[in-house]
């Protein structure tokens, strides 16, 4: 995990147009800005989808609300251009960060529920219908869905109070470490 | 703005020295002023998320949703807004001459108060059934500029964090 988080550092690290350009006076504003705006999509598109899956709204056939996943698609897209950005000017502020490290495992399970839902829950629900009782399967799905996005926010939210510093002696890098070299 | 600013000094003074404002400023508990501001994200989230999402469909975005199927989400989007009243009061009790000496603060709060009009008239025609399903009229006027309004009290937030001129009454920033 170390190396890893040493390569990525320096990888990331390597961008030094982008950093140059996002220390300049507005752009870190400007790109959080978008980050929240794609918030906003991303989270209420999903958060309406998760819901319906719950029971809410269950007049209304669940392909209907299938057709919000472009908001979706838009504000995960501006959210990982902007994210990117951020990670190349302080790649280290994120990747020694142990509020960073479990944001992104939550992004990654959220992003394993879509997969699941897609593979294999998908078959078992009625799309087209209104008023079907929905398995427990995908009602598991839109709470894990409103779990992992809830807790990205969060996480996000908790960088700036995990900033890492450089290790003590018995600190080493890892995952949840909150140390860097 | 500088002059009855000023003359709120006191308060401000009084305001930061209770102990809700200490807790949230010098409590290292991530429970204190962390969670607040991350609270306060998840409000912004369920409100304006869902309400973008009303907008959008007003907009003619997933059109076989009914947009009277969106008043199931009132309830939700009204949770969404008493979470971000009470942790906004909270932050603003953490800081109140950081936020109430910047001008970019009441923009923002006129923006959501706007943006929240807006939301009250179309949750009106919401629940009134006059909702077209689709077709220009105001009602799509209103969701642009609910749209507008939600990215400019944002955009208005995040730069609370870079515009403010005082952080404290008391203190020097």
């Amino acid at each position: 995990m170390a190396a890893f988080q040493r390569w990525l550092e320096e990888t990331l690290g390597s961008a030094d147009t982008v950093a140059a350009l996002m220390q300049t006076q507005w752009a870190w504003p400007i790109a959080e800005s978008v980050h929240f705006i794609g918030l906003t999509l991303l989270f209420g598109s999903i958060a309406a989808w998760d819901l319906r899956l719950l029971g809410i709204a269950k007049g209304v056939p669940i392909a209907a609300f299938h057709r919000l996943v472009p908001l979706s698609v838009l504000g995960f897209t501006l959210n990982a251009a902007t994210g990117s950005l951020f990670l190349m000017t302080f790649p280290d502020q994120y990747i020694y960060n142990p509020a960073f490290h479990l944001k992104v495992l939550f992004l990654g399970l959220a992003g394993a529920n879509v997969l699941v839902f897609y593979a294999i829950t998908y078959r078992h629900v009625n799309m087209q219908r209104p008023d079907t009782s929905i398995p427990l399967r995908a009602r598991v799905a839109g709470v894990a869905s409103l779990i992992c996005w809830t807790a990205v926010i969060i996480l996000g939210r908790l960088i700036t109070f995990y900033r890492p510093n450089n290790c003590q002696p018995d600190e080493a890098i890892a995952f949840l470490s909150r140390c860097f070299p | 703005m500088a002059g009855p600013v000023l003359m709120l000094d006191p308060v401000f003074v009084w305001l930061e020295s209770t102990a809700l404002s200490r807790w949230m400023v010098e409590s290292p508990s991530v429970f204190a002023f962390p969670l607040v501001l991350a609270l306060h994200t998840i409000g912004l989230a369920l409100l304006v998320g869902l309400n973008v999402a009303l907008d959008f469909r007003i907009l003619g975005v997933a059109p076989h949703i009914p947009v009277t199927a969106f008043r199931r989400f009132l309830p939700v989007m009204w949770a969404g807004f008493w979470l971000n009243a009470v942790s906004g009061v909270l932050l603003l009790v953490a800081y109140p001459t950081k936020a109430l000496t910047n001008p970019v603060f009441y923009l923002k709060l006129g923006l959501i108060g706007a943006a929240t009009a807006i939301l009250l008239a179309v949750r009106r025609r919401l629940l009134s059934e006059r909702m077209p399903s689709s077709g220009p009229g105001p009602v799509k006027l209103l969701a642009m500029a609910s749209l507008g309004c939600w990215a400019g009290a944002i955009i208005a937030g995040r730069l609370l964090a870079y515009t403010y001129s005082r952080l404290t009454a008391t203190g020097f920033h």
